[in-house]
């Protein structure tokens, strides 16, 4: 790409371009270091921890310690949630190892596949996967990123170096940050990068997007205000609004909300329980007793999502149990008052 | 006649040979025994069974194998005895007629094919079931009928003659198959799910199916599920409004069971109407969780009905009946939500999910992120961004268009 052609989203521009450059993650930054003294010693990777940890940016940088600046012609980027099925996969990887078979010059050992939310495959599908990774081993290496390793079937994790990536430590990241602001002329007052750090749970990337957005909000100085401000605008509302109206007992209002969710964004039903999961253990007027109970509710639900043929009808049922549980908790208000 | 590049695809891609015919093995068998070894034990063969499941195509396959040549006469035809003695006999009467005709022609012989003799009725047709029978008995070449519903009592006297091969709907898997080997042949790119639909809604016809896939893939040769949502079940001898009906207004779970199971309403398209009626029918909060748990029941037993385990249909069928009766007693007539909203809501929306999923794959191509990643963890601020400032650089950045920015900066909070 271009130089001038510059990326302007931070987490983009602030991604480090190789190992060396990699804040944090010595252990792992290390291992694969000494895999890249002599590439033909790597074997299929695995990266696995919960999101904005670093498991993309390393495969980058992989990549780019590999083959340099031309580093996009010798790699193939999938995401496993946005291609439609195994085939399509297959097909990708099929025509791209195509090209080196008759070899890509002394100095590329083979070409790199990285394969992102490798977990939101079925067990099928992965099965497939495990084929395809068995043909292009000898053209090809496979760098699998995931959330969850435990949901890769055992035979591609036996055939991968498994990585696992924990959180970005509170105080590594509200520097990394600081820093950041630094860069862009900016100063990030020590609460303000407190209050990103406690937001963002870990997750490095999220954090450098409210970063971004709060400074387009002032300039200069970002203080804690700004960042609260800019949370609370961006924070789901609508997950939020469907719970409330379902506890109060408005089914038809709540469903209705269900539908805008499904409708304008096209979130998933798997999305759209794991936010109300989210949102349940935020709403501070509920006893911890109540959100343990409607978590066990969700659960249910979210198992039977995966049984089910239809979403809406299961987020319909969760929503009247919802319903349900909100006119108990009023009999017993009523009761005990 | 049609042009030859405007062909239905029924008739372009109609099975030339006894192999190619999808589905029906048994009755397949059956009858090319009979036609090639048995046709001494009995002199008739009705082929019966539901619409478009390929009797007819399997008596003309099997003709062009064995060199038959067919006189063929249908329900639009006269039944009248006059009628038929006139086509048919002359037909019956000498082993192969038409062989001297044509020097190329290597037919050994005519076989006459009555196409829907269960439509032979009324004034016009008086006499017509016993000039079949005639036939039959004086027939010296093979005499081979088909229907649809072989239960017609005029029909009876013909069963007495005739060896009886009974056609079933198609299963799904081999509709699917089908038709995906149909759009690879016409260049049509397909979602595996749209086909899904088409196969099911089909229930078994073949026939229905191709004409759905060809209807609805249009012109510009692609098919998504969201094309078949507006798909009306086919064959639909009660509206999905009488249905729905009939499965409040009953009164014990084992009478809506079988109502269910005897209705030919879509399941899926049915289930989602059920759902979205259950809160008209049932007001009472503790109710309505009853009834959605039930429906919830439902839902899991046709996902794992999926497109094979059809046998668990008698178990969806139970949940969803239970659904019905949670409280008898309370029914009261009301006006049904129909269609189902779901399907109402993703089709008025569409465009509005397309706008955001081509931003949000443009941000996930330069930040390496899924679409619904993209969605979740940069669109919130992305928004908040443009609304700051619509100019901002990362709008030229990810290339986005002034009708997309528009978009962002209007939309509302998920």
């Amino acid at each position: 790409m271009a130089s001038s052609e510059e990326a302007l989203m931070w987490v983009e521009k602030y991604r480090p371009k190789t190992l060396d450059d990699v804040v944090g993650l010595k252990d792992i930054v290390d291992s694969l270091k000494a895999f890249m003294k002599k590439p033909k010693t790597m074997p299929h990777l695995m990266f696995a921890g919960v999101p904005g940890t670093g498991k993309t940016t390393l495969a980058l940088a992989i990549a780019h310690t590999l083959y340099g600046p031309s580093w996009k012609n010798f790699t193939l980027e999938l995401n496993a949630s946005d291609e439609r099925g195994i085939d399509t996969v297959r097909e990708r990887i099929k025509d791209f190892t195509r090209y080196s078979r008759t070899g890509f010059g002394e100095n590329v050992p083979f070409a790199l596949i990285i394969l992102d939310e490798s977990d939101q495959m079925t067990g099928p599908a992965q099965t497939a996967l495990r084929r395809i990774m068995e043909i292009g081993s000898r053209t090809s290496r496979f760098i699998l990123i995931c959330n969850q390793s435990s949901k890769i079937i055992e035979p591609i994790q036996s055939r991968c170096a498994i990585f696992r990536f924990s959180r970005v430590e509170k105080q590594a990241m509200k520097e990394h940050l600081i820093n950041i602001a630094q860069k862009e002329k900016f100063q990030l007052l020590p609460e303000a990068a407190d209050r990103i750090v406690e937001f963002s749970e870990g997750d490095l990337r999220h954090a450098i997007n409210v970063l971004q957005t709060t400074s387009a909000y002032k300039e200069g100085v970002i203080d804690e205000k700004t960042v609260a401000l800019v949370i609370g605008e961006a924070s789901p509302m609508l997950v939020q609004k469907m719970i409330r109206k379902a506890l109060y007992g408005d089914f038809i209002e709540a469903r209705k909300t269900m539908y805008d969710i499904v409708g304008n964004f096209g979130f998933s039903g798997n999305e759209i329980i794991r936010q109300i999961q989210r949102e349940i253990f935020k709403m501070s007027d509920l006893t911890p007793q109540q959100r343990a109970d409607l978590s066990g509710i969700i659960g249910e639900y979210d198992y039977r999502l995966t049984q089910g043929a239809n979403s809406d009808i299961q987020l319909s049922a969760l929503i009247a149990q919802f319903a349900k549980f909100g006119k108990n908790i009023e009999e017993d208000y009523a009761e005990t008052n | 006649m049609q042009k030859q590049t405007e062909l239905l695809w029924v008739e372009k891609y109609r099975p030339k040979k006894i192999e190619e015919v999808t589905g029906n093995d048994e009755a397949k068998v059956l009858f090319i025994e009979w036609l090639k070894n048995k046709r001494h034990t009995k002199k008739a063969v009705l082929l019966y069974g539901p619409a478009g499941v390929g009797k007819t195509t399997l008596v003309m396959a099997a003709a062009k194998e064995f060199n038959f040549t067919v006189i063929e006469m249908n329900a639009s035809d006269t039944r009248s005895e006059k009628a038929i003695n006139a086509v048919a006999k002359p037909a019956t009467a000498y082993k192969s007629l038409d062989s001297f005709s044509d020097g190329t022609n290597k037919s050994i012989g005519n076989i006459l094919f009555l196409d829907e003799v269960d439509g032979i009725a009324g004034n016009e047709d008086r006499g017509g079931v016993n000039a079949i029978l005639k036939i039959v008995e004086k027939s010296l070449v093979p005499v081979i009928m088909a229907a649809n519903d072989p239960d017609i009592g005029k029909l009876r006297p013909l069963k007495k003659v005739s060896l009886l091969v009974r056609f079933q709907q198609v299963r799904i898997p081999l509709i699917i198959a089908l038709l995906q080997k149909i759009c690879l042949l016409e260049h049509v790119k397909a979602e595996f799910e749209a086909l899904e639909r088409i196969a099911q809604n089909s229930r078994g016809d073949v026939r229905s199916a191709i004409n759905d896939l060809q209807s609805l893939s249009g012109e510009n040769h692609s098919l998504t599920l969201q094309d078949t949502m507006m798909l009306h079940s086919r064959n639909k001898d009660i509206s999905i409004d009488e249905t729905l009906r009939r499965y409040f207004s009953t009164q014990s779970i084992a009478d809506t069971s079988s109502m269910l199971a005897f209705s030919s309403v879509d399941y899926d398209d049915f289930l989602l109407s059920v759902a979205d009626n259950l809160p008209k029918r049932y007001t009472d909060t503790a109710e309505l969780a009853r009834a959605y748990e039930y429906a919830s029941q439902a839902d899991m037993f046709r996902g794992r009905i999926g497109t094979e385990n059809w046998h668990l249909l008698k178990y969806f069928f139970n949940a969803l009946a239970k659904a019905s009766a949670v409280n008898p007693q309370s029914y009261k007539p009301f006006t049904f939500i129909t269609p189902p909203i779901r399907i109402i809501t993703l089709f008025w929306t569409k465009n509005k999910r397309n706008i955001l999923n081509n931003i949000c794959a443009k941000i996930g191509e330069q930040c390496h992120v899924s679409v619904e990643t993209a969605k979740l963890t940069f669109i919130p601020y992305v928004r908040l961004m443009l609304q700051r400032r619509r100019n901002h650089p990362i709008v030229s950045s990810f290339k986005l268009t002034p009708e997309e920015v528009n978009y962002i900066v209007t939309m509302g909070r998920y």
